[in-house]
This record gives structure tokens, C-alpha cells and sequence, in this order.
């Protein structure tokens, strides 16, 4: 049994690798705030490559925009352990941790993100899927931002081959939660001093949760089936959705702006 | 039976002495009754005492005080104590502030909420609420206010996020994304927060308090094979809405929460919604464990008016044709006051309490709707009385076991509704223009007092524009309210004649309270004009003067006069 996690922890690894590229930053940019980033920011704090576990919240596929990380990185947050850098760090040098955070979002593109690219009828009816909330309890945004929307409980950085393999789609990450003996599913979202913050995933909208670390515990595994998920999708709404998120993957050319999910225009 | 007879004693003591007892929860026990001059009994089950710990006062949504240190006798002393900003002016302050052991606590516009102290207005913590990046469901910007109970705080937010702050110190304990838009204040029953909110299929939902995991839902448009779904024209139902938008109301003897529901979608344009579209325009009675549906009642079958049917609901035991009944009284958008059986839903009476109502000729004592003036596409917009803004707006009525009164701010606005043609995937729709009702110059207010069964005028106060924040009254015959030249004022209860008043520096559009903090009485109200006022800017131009602002003024006697 434990083979099996670990195989399936393998897999998903090997799936969520790669975070996608920014799409609004030169590359060179880029690498070098994942240089300044690695260097000053994780370790005590962040984790590496803006995971959770190293104290701060986890900044990976969260939707955040580069507007706001600007403002975080230079003037930090008063009342937490997040400093200022405009005074510590070279303008150039914070310029690229925001190009460097920003394309830690994977796929999801925020309302100042460059603009979206034009869907084609198909793609754009996935992404009425998406957020469609006929679906309400079984919608994958429930778990997964897009553009801004939806609730960030885990990134998409790659998509699946095919509906096949998106409904089995493994996911360790999904752990057992241990809280006065109960238990639950959930999925790590932020490890500081005082306080955890999982998500928990008992009903099919996600709770973010706050408990003092000694209040629960986490171990690997738990039955949470992304199958189960998704089932109110059928075979061939998921392969709609799948053409949504690949377009978002596409190289932006510029294009027109996009709208969202209820039809109205989408401010950029 | 000792249940009974402490109870009683209590409620005699709160009674007797306001302000020295607390009512967390509406007591629908052996309350006693009391005996107005030419009135039936009246019992002070839905009365507040030293605190305001309900959205409604108590969740039978009375806005009612049984306090008294402040009557129609000293009120022209009243001063005021302390002001609060909230620093948060990006559209008025709309909320009902909650007061529990003399902290009160409120949420802003954009769902920043503050703990503030009773007696003195010192900040005691404060929550900045974090929006999702790209927040979506509805353009409107506003939030009226927060449930307190269990050791939490609860507030929504215009990303659909739900959450859960721990009342001593305002920090987060659980956050759950509803799926739509949050602007009303939650209810707490039992281990449950429950709220509704502009989802695109609307929806009642009942969160545990503890764990933020959600426990029931009720759709306002039901889906496919579902028991109301056929009322749709074949998938108009996708459309969706029926937005329970407001707070509900709640009765403890019958566990049943009450909640209203808005138009279907798209709003004003039914060409291809045909069907009376359920659960759009109804009051839905709803178990409060499990959110099954017992009854509903629809008031208006297929709207093309935009008449929600989402205010208030006012519960409270009345007689009716000479036999006590459980009541719901809502004094709806449409201009007519409803009068429900609450256990069954049975309508028992209808009024008007509005001047000017042409969108249906009359309505018969049962509720069926006579010669009905639809809009239609093709036809000449016209002016259709009331406005979409409604008989009134959100802002809530009061009822007063003293007085066996209710008060209703009501808006003399009529509108023409100019539809939108269905357009590849645009459902249709429509837009509106205000204008003044038929014969008048211009349009105008009224805060009444009726009679909540007969609608029975009893007084008027006129008024020139809006009347646009929520009523209060209290033992001390005390009727309160503001208006958005930005006076907040007291009317005796018994005549209407004005007592006191006080300019607050902005308009008021939010629903004052009042509480005992220390020993005093004290009166909040907030003060802040909105983007919805400012709609009415073609037939008040007036409106532009007003400013938007984000206060909470609190009042109260002088400490040598209380």
C-alpha cells in the first residue's frame, strides 16, 4: 500500500513539475527573481519555489497578481514577519521577484494579467464548465483558480492527456487530517509559527481552516478521489474543459479581451 | 413547568427593567402578554433588550427595543458620544451594526469588519477582509452586516467567501467560497451560520459554525428532474436566478427559517422564461436542520418587474378575523404588504402601502394578482409603479409590541423598464429610467404607521426624496431612522411627530441600532451614501450633493440626564 503512494506521489510529481512561464516578464527577468527569490526569501520563510512548509504562506498558484506582489515585496506586510525590500534590495532585483512570483501562478491568469487569449467556441464553452455552476457542488473551480476566479486550493500547472487521465488523476497531496481524533481530507495550504491552514475537503466546497499546530496532524494518503470530483461532468464536458485549459497554456499572442464565466467583460 | 415560570419571571424582569438582561435569542416561550389600550395582546418575544444580537434585532425581525432609559420624553436631550470611521468610503455603510456584551461589531462595504467598544467607540480589532483576485457575482459593492454567535464573527463578501472570525480577536478561524456573491448579513441557528447570496442559481446554505463545512443548500432555481424545475420553459431554468439576497428570519417553536427570493433571470425580459419560474419571488419556509423545503409562497408568478421578493419577513403572533395566528408580515417590493399563516404558509390579507401601483389593477385578500400589466418586448416602455427599486428598498420596517404598530418606509418612484432583446448567448434583459409616479411633480416618501394586519394608517411622516435606512423602534415609543440629507431623527411612535434630531455629516442608508453598554443606552447609526442612491439622480438631482462616507455615530443621553 505504501508503494502505491509513493508510486502515485511519484506521478504527481513528475506532473506538477514544471510551473509554467510567466507570460508578461522576459524570461531573463524571471530567472533571475527565482535567483533573489532563492537567495532572500526561502529557507526561514517561503518554501522552495513558493511552497508552503518554510514558515510563509504559499505563493504558488495562488492568483496573485503582479500588482500586488509589487506592493508586498516593497512594502511588506505591517503586523507580519513580511518585511519591506524596497530599502534592502535593489529596485532591479525586486522588479524580478515580482516577474519571478507572478509566474509561479501556473496557469491561472489574473485579472492584471496579460491579456487572456482569444478562445476558440469550444475552449471558451470549457470554461463555462469551468466555473458552471449548474455543477455548483462538483465544479472545478470549487478547487482550482482561473483568471482570478475560483478557489486556489491546488494549482494547475500541467493538464492532463485526456479525460481518462484527468478523472484518475492521482493526488497525494490530498492528506488525512487528525483533529480531536477525527479525521478529514485535506490539503496543506500554510505552515507558519502560530498557526496551519489546510483546506478541508470533507464537503465539496473546500474549507480553509485555521488551527494551532499542536490542534492537528497531518499524514500522507487518504481515499479523496478526484474522480468522485468530477463525476457530474460527462466524458465529453471534461474534454471541453481540457481544450479550455490548454488554450490557456498556448503562447499569448495578445488577442481580445476575454469574459468570464457569467458573460460580462473582463476588466484588464 | 420551572422552565415556564423562570422564563416568565424574566421576561416580566425584562420587561421591567430594560437594559439589565440580555436577549441573545428571540424567547418564543411563555412570554407574557400585554395589553395595549384597544389592542390585542401583544407579546415581546422578537424584542431586544440590552443587547442587538440578531441581524433583525432578534431573528424574528422585529427592529425592536425593549429598552427605555431613552423614550419620547428625554430623547430631545440625546447627544452624541462617539463617531467611528471606517476608512473603508468605497460605497456608504450599509450594515446593521451587532452589539453583544457592550462591543459592537460591524462590516464595511468591501466586508472589513471592526470591534468596536460600546461605551467609548476605542477599536478593539480589526479584520480586512482579502477579496479574491478577480471577484465576481454582481458589480455593487456593499455588505450589510455580520452574525455573531458561538464565539465567531461571520461575514460574506462580494467573492462569495464566507467567513469565520474569532470574536475576541478578529482572526480568521474558517473561510468557505459559497460560489456567489455575499452582501447580506448571516443568521446563526444552532451549530449553523446560514446565508444567501447571488449565485447564479440562487441559493439558501447552512455552514456549521465550527467547521465552516457546509450542511444544506437550498436552490431558489431547481435543477433538472428536481420538483419545481418543469415551472422553467425548457432550460430557462439554466438562466438561473432567484437571488435570496437579504437575511432571513427565523422562528424556534417551528424550526423554520424564512427566507425570500428574487426575480428569475434574465430580470424584466420573460419572452423566453416562460412559466411562473419557481422559486423565483417566494418566501420559502425552510427547515432549519436540514433545509428541506415546507412550504412556499410565490407572490409573483414569472416576473417582469424586478419585485424580489426578498425583504424582510416580520414574524409575530397577531390576531386575524378574531382568531391568533403565527404571522410573517412582509411589506414586499411590489408596493403590497403580505400576511402569511408562517406555519403554513396560507395568505391572509394583502395591502397596499404604497400610493402608486399600476403594474397589476389590484390584488385580492388571498394573493392572486388582477389584471396583471406585464412588460413585454414590442411594447412602448410605460411607467410602471413601483419602481425596481420597490414599494421600498432593502432598508427594514419596524414593528412595535407597544404600539401594535408596524413602520414602513415607503418610496413614491416609478420607473420605465426598457428591455434588452435575447442575443446569442445574452439571455435579454433590461435597464430602467426613474421617473416621478403619474400626476406628480415629483416623487417622494412616506414613513408610515399601519397596522400590520388591516394596513390601517395610523400616522405619516412625508418626506421629499428617499427614505432609504432601515426603521428602529423601542419601549420608549421611539421610532428612528435617517434620510440622505443625512439627519438622523426620532418620531414619537403614537403620532409621528418629530422629537429630535441630528445631522450626521453623510446620507443614511444602513439600519441603526440600540444597546446598553455600562449602564447607558446608546444608538448607532451609520451614515454613507451609495451608488444605488445616486441612480435617483434624474428625478433628485439633489442626489449629487450627497456624499459617500463610511461613519458609524453613536448617541445617547448626557451621563448627569440618563
Amino acid at each position: 500500500m505504501k508503494n502505491r503512494i509513493n508510486f502515485i506521489a511519484m506521478i504527481l510529481i513528475l506532473f506538477t513539475a514544471g510551473f509554467a512561464r510567466a507570460q508578461q516578464f522576459p524570461q531573463d527577468q524571471v530567472k533571475r527573481g527565482e535567483e533573489v527569490f532563492t537567495a532572500s526569501c526561502t529557507g526561514f520563510c517561503h518554501g522552495d519555489k513558493g511552497t508552503e512548509g518554510g514558515g510563509a504562506p504559499r505563493l504558488a498558484g495562488r492568483g496573485l497578481s503582479a500588482q500586488y506582489i509589487e506592493k508586498v515585496v516593497n512594502y511588506g506586510i505591517p503586523g507580519t514577519p513580511m518585511p519591506a525590500w524596497a530599502l534592502k534590495l535593489p529596485q532591479n532585483d525586486t522588479n524580478a521577484v515580482v516577474a519571478y512570483v507572478e509566474s509561479l501562478n501556473g496557469l491561472i491568469r489574473t485579472a492584471n494579467a496579460a491579456r487572456l487569449p482569444a478562445l476558440s467556441q469550444e475552449a471558451a464553452n470549457g470554461r463555462e464548465l469551468f466555473f458552471d455552476s449548474i455543477y455548483d457542488l462538483r465544479r472545478c473551480s470549487n478547487c482550482h483558480e482561473v483568471g482570478g476566479s475560483g478557489v486556489p486550493v491546488t494549482s494547475i500547472v500541467h493538464v492532463p492527456a485526456d479525460v481518462s487521465a484527468l478523472r484518475n488523476l492521482s493526488t497525494p497531496q490530498v492528506q488525512t487530517a487528525t483533529e480531536n481524533g477525527k479525521t478529514f481530507p485535506a490539503v496543506m495550504f500554510a505552515q507558519v509559527k502560530e498557526e496551519t491552514r489546510v483546506y478541508d475537503l470533507t464537503t465539496g466546497l473546500p474549507v480553509l481552516r485555521v488551527f494551532a499546530p499542536s490542534a492537528i496532524k497531518l499524514t500522507n494518503g487518504n481515499s479523496w478521489q478526484h474522480s468522485a470530483a468530477i463525476k457530474a461532468y460527462s466524458d465529453d464536458e471534461l474534454k471541453t474543459i481540457l481544450m479550455f485549459l490548454r488554450a490557456l497554456q498556448e503562447p499569448q499572442t495578445g488577442g481580445t479581451p476575454d469574459r468570464d464565466a457569467k458573460g460580462s467583460a473582463v476588466e484588464h | 413547568m420551572i422552565d415556564h415560570r423562570v422564563r416568565l419571571a424574566l421576561s416580566l424582569l425584562f420587561v421591567a427593567i430594560p437594559g439589565l438582561l440580555q436577549a441573545q435569542q428571540p424567547n418564543t416561550g411563555a412570554t407574557p402578554a400585554r395589553r395595549q389600550s384597544g389592542g390585542a395582546p401583544q407579546t415581546q418575544q422578537g424584542a431586544t433588550g440590552a443587547d442587538w444580537p440578531s441581524h433583525g434585532g432578534t431573528q424574528l425581525s422585529w427592529r425592536y427595543s425593549a429598552l427605555n432609559q431613552i423614550s419620547n420624553a428625554n430623547v430631545k436631550k440625546m447627544v452624541p458620544v462617539w463617531t467611528f470611521q471606517t476608512g473603508d468610503y468605497s460605497d456608504g455603510l450599509e450594515t446593521t451594526p451587532i452589539a453583544i456584551d457592550g462591543v459592537v461589531y460591524i462590516s464595511t462595504a468591501y466586508s472589513n469588519v471592526f470591534a468596536l467598544d460600546g461605551a467609548t467607540g476605542k477599536l478593539i480589532w480589526q479584520y480586512k477582509y482579502q477579496a479574491s483576485p478577480q471577484t465576481t457575482g454582481g458589480g455593487l459593492k456593499n455588505n450589510r452586516g455580520v452574525a455573531v454567535a458561538a464565539g465567531k464573527v461571520f461575514v460574506g463578501g462580494r467573492d462569495g467567501n464566507l467567513v469565520a472570525l474569532d470574536q475576541k480577536t478578529g482572526r480568521e478561524v474558517w473561510k468557505v467560497n459559497s460560489g456567489g456573491n455575499i452582501s447580506a448579513a448571516p443568521i446563526v441557528v444552532k451549530n449553523k451560520v446560514i446565508v444567501g447570496g447571488r449565485a447564479s442559481r440562487g441559493h439558501v446554505s447552512a455552514y456549521n459554525t465550527e467547521t465552516g463545512r457546509l450542511e444544506w443548500r437550498f436552490y431558489a432555481v431547481p435543477g433538472a428532474g428536481e420538483k419545481g424545475n418543469e415551472t422553467w420553459e425548457g432550460d430557462s431554468w439554466k438562466y438561473g436566478g432567484g437571488y435570496p439576497w437579504t437575511t432571513g428570519s427565523y422562528d424556534p417553536e417551528l424550526n423554520l427559517v424564512y427566507w425570500g427570493t428574487g426575480d428569475a433571470s434574465p430580470p424584466f425580459n420573460g419572452t423566453h422564461r416562460q412559466g411562473i419560474d419557481l422559486y423565483g419571488n417566494c418566501v420559502l419556509a425552510l427547515d432549519a436542520d436540514t433545509g428541506a423545503l415546507r412550504w412556499y409562497y410565490q407572490e409573483i408568478p414569472h416576473d417582469t418587474w424586478d419585485f424580489d421578493a426578498t425583504w424582510e419577513m416580520v414574524l409575530m403572533d397577531r390576531e386575524v378575523r378574531g382568531k391568533m395566528r403565527k404571522l410573517l408580515v412582509q411589506a414586499s417590493k411590489s408596493g403590497f404588504t403580505f400576511i402569511l399563516d408562517r406555519e403554513t404558509g396560507e395568505v391572509l390579507g394583502t395591502y397596499p402601502y404604497v400610493d402608486n401601483i399600476n403594474w397589476v389593477k389590484s390584488i385580492t385578500q388571498t394573493g392572486e394578482l388582477v389584471g396583471r400589466h406585464d412588460v413585454l418586448e414590442g411594447e412602448t416602455p410605460w411607467n410602471v409603479c413601483p419602481s425596481n427599486l420597490g414599494g421600498k428598498s432593502w432598508n427594514e420596517i419596524a414593528y412595535s409590541p407597544n404600539t401594535g404598530l408596524i413602520y414602513i418606509p415607503a418610496l413614491e418612484l416609478c420607473n420605465h423598464i426598457l428591455l434588452r432583446q435575447a442575443r446569442g448567448t445574452d439571455h435579454g434583459g433590461g435597464t430602467w429610467v426613474f421617473k416621478e409616479p403619474p400626476g406628480h411633480d415629483s416623487a417622494y416618501s412616506h414613513l408610515d404607521a399601519l397596522d400590520p394586519v388591516t394596513g390601517k394608517k395610523q400616522w405619516s411622516y412625508p418626506y421629499k426624496f428617499e427614505l432609504f435606512a432601515s426603521i428602529l423602534a423601542t419601549a420608549g415609543d421611539l421610532v428612528l431612522t435617517g434620510d440622505p440629507e443625512g439627519y438622523f431623527f426620532a418620531l414619537d411612535a403614537r403620532t409621528g411627530k418629530k422629537l429630535w434630531s441630528f445631522q450626521t455629516g453623510a446620507p443614511n442608508r444602513g439600519s441603526p441600532v440600540t444597546y446598553m453598554a455600562s449602564g447607558r443606552q446608546y444608538f448607532a447609526t451609520p451614515s454613507g451614501w451609495t451608488v444605488v442612491g445616486d441612480m435617483t439622480r434624474g428625478v433628485w438631482p439633489e442626489t449629487e450633493t450627497w456624499r459617500v462616507a463610511s461613519t458609524l455615530t453613536v448617541f445617547g443621553l448626557p451621563e448627569e440626564s440618563k
